[in-house]
């Protein structure tokens, strides 16, 4: 097995508050790998460390074994590590197919003085709306979807940038059972097609039935790893998320 | 109705052609020359201030840089205005992007802030660096060398030229992949950045292309009046007025800054000459800014089309309701029970 993403010792602080604290995880290459952990362990700024979004004070996050460290947020995304947001983020103004586009990787002054989408790319959207069940709002600003379709556009739009690896972030968070059902099913089918997933999420039905690994953390450190089961059976886990 | 739909843009040039042979008196002239060299220079702060949502307050800085290099080109190498206006606003675009790549490290107020203290300190340079701007008392230039009844009739027909490729490209980057990219960052420049847009050559980029026209627009101009200082070419009113205009018309549509130029700068003068030269020409002009934002807090263009989208609403609403009827697999019982 090679491994994915590789975060090593990396610790960040705001002001008082010490929220990663020389913490270590990987992620195994062709996986589901579940990161769970109590309000405030450090989950979303683990993940905004490893994106890009903050710099950390140390320790070094590897992708492919290349150091990604000190990338801006978009390069990190060229190397073909996506995410979504905990509270869904969309263009808002813009319609469905202009979110669908927008993430499509573009390199050089010819790509950016083109036309705003390419045939072949609207092509490629409409196969993505039509698999996520979008096709006939494809003209909606982004701003009147439901919140259950705002979840499945942001998640349709970042794989138009064939990434290797995509983070998401409490994917299931506010989403009725069917849907939740449904983007389970998006997620399976995805990875079986080789994409790599870190899934943070606090419903834990979805991540022992969804996740082949899974990551604990408290306190901004990880406390835990191993499979579903052996998860379920920790005793330092049931401490961290019950108190002792 | 439909002729006008199709041709209007036809129209409305060959009126803005044939506007300086109807009306003759100079003063039309120059009336007509300030409208296009603002329309022009609002389309081109509306890249940066409307499609990316950096509002710039110190625009007038680049107007004063082009006036200066203008002037001191024509004084020192004896270069035409028309023909550097041009390339120096090149210069002033490359000074906009090195300024704006420290700027635009900042967002929102604080950006517009930063703007405004650009602007403040390219005014006292130019108020103190006597040996090459000649200070406070300011520069003069070349005479142009037409006749003067007819001397501001190049300069009305050199700006409409200006407007139209300002226009072109702005169109041609709200179509572009790259004006696809400032949109998003109007709307969420985090998720934009996250997404693959590498958000901060974007805005650079935005900002020098913004600069360049408003460059241009103040060579032009400083060859127009022939006489510039520093407090009438870096006056702050200068960017407020783009802005204004900017806003009345439509922020971020490509027409809105055109239509917002043709209504305010006519409408200035109006007042001015009916009021005098007395500052209540000013709280005229306010009370119609209050008016706009009040009624028209969108600018007039989204607003009448909002207008006409409500007009067809009633349609629009019955198709989404058959089409989610049809979804569902409603309508087309209820049509074969109607054939029946």
């Amino acid at each position: 097995m090679t491994v994915m993403l590789r975060s090593e010792s990396v610790s960040r602080r705001f002001g008082g508050i010490q929220a990663v604290d020389n913490c270590s995880i990987s992620v195994e290459k062709g996986t589901i790998t579940g990161l769970i952990g109590p309000n405030g362990s450090g989950k979303t700024t683990l993940f905004n460390l490893i994106t890009g979004v903050y710099d950390p004070d140390s320790g070094d996050t590897y992708f492919e074994d290349k150091r990604i460290t000190d990338l801006i947020p978009s390069k990190i995304c060229h190397q073909g590590l996506s995410r979504t947001f905990q509270i869904t983020r969309l263009f808002w103004e813009l319609t469905v197919l202009e979110n669908m586009i927008v993430p499509i990787r573009q390199v050089g002054v010819r790509a950016m003085l083109g036309p705003n989408m390419f045939r072949h790319e609207v092509d490629r959207a409409m196969d993505l709306l039509e698999w996520v069940g979008l096709t006939h709002l494809k003209d909606e600003p982004a701003r009147k979807l439901s919140f259950g379709q705002q979840k499945l556009l942001e998640f349709a739009a970042i794989l138009m940038a064939d990434p290797k690896m995509v983070l998401l972030d409490e994917p299931a968070g506010g989403v009725n059972p069917t849907m939740i059902r449904f983007i389970m099913n998006l997620i399976r089918e995805l990875n079986s097609k080789g994409v790599t997933f870190l899934v943070v999420e606090h419903n834990m039905g979805v991540v022992m039935e969804l996740c082949n690994h899974v990551i604990v953390l408290d306190q901004g450190t990880k406390i835990a790893e191993g499979s579903p089961k052996e998860i379920q059976a920790n005793p330092i886990v049931l401490d961290a998320y019950l108190g002792n | 109705m439909e002729f006008l739909r199709r041709w209007w843009k036809v129209v409305v040039l060959g009126l803005l052609l044939v506007y300086p042979w109807i009306y003759r008196a100079p003063y039309y002239h120059s009336l007509g020359f300030k409208v296009l060299l603002f329309a022009m220079m609002a389309t081109s702060w509306n890249i940066m201030g409307g499609y990316t949502g950096y509002k710039s307050l110190g625009h007038s800085a680049f107007y004063g840089l082009g006036a200066y290099l203008v002037a001191i080109a024509a004084n020192d190498l004896g270069w035409h205005p028309f023909l550097s206006a041009p390339l120096l606003g090149l210069v002033v675009a490359l000074v906009a992007m090195v300024l704006g790549w420290i700027m635009l490290r900042t967002s929102g107020s604080a950006f517009v802030i930063s703007t405004i203290a650009m602007l403040l300190i390219f005014r006292l340079a130019a108020l103190n660096l006597r040996g090459i701007t000649k200070g406070a008392p300011g520069m003069s230039q070349p005479l142009p060398p037409w006749t003067p009844e007819f001397s501001r009739m190049p300069f009305y027909y050199y700006m409409l030229l200006w407007l139209i490729i300002a226009l072109a490209v702005s169109a041609y980057i709200r179509r572009s992949r790259f004006g696809l990219g400032l949109v998003a960052i109007r709307d969420d420049e985090g998720k934009a950045e996250m997404v693959g847009v590498n958000t901060t050559l974007y805005k650079v980029l935005a900002f020098g292309l913004s600069a360049y026209f408003v460059g241009l627009g103040g060579g032009v101009w400083s060859y127009f009046t022939t006489h510039i200082s520093p407090i009438f070419a870096f006056d702050i009113v200068v960017g407020v007025d783009m802005i204004l205009m900017t806003m009345i018309g439509g922020l971020g549509t490509l027409w809105g800054p055109v239509l917002g130029a043709f209504v305010l700068i006519p409408s200035e003068d109006f007042i001015l000459f009916n009021f005098g030269s007395t500052s209540i020409y000013l709280a005229i002009i306010g009370a119609l800014m209050i008016g706009v934002i009040l009624f028209l807090p969108k600018g007039i263009i989204p607003t009448v089309e909002m207008w006409l989208e409500n007009r067809r609403t009633p349609r629009a609403a019955h198709q989404d309701a058959m089409s989610m009827a049809e979804m569902h697999g409603l309508v087309d019982t209820f049509d074969k029970e109607k054939g029946k």
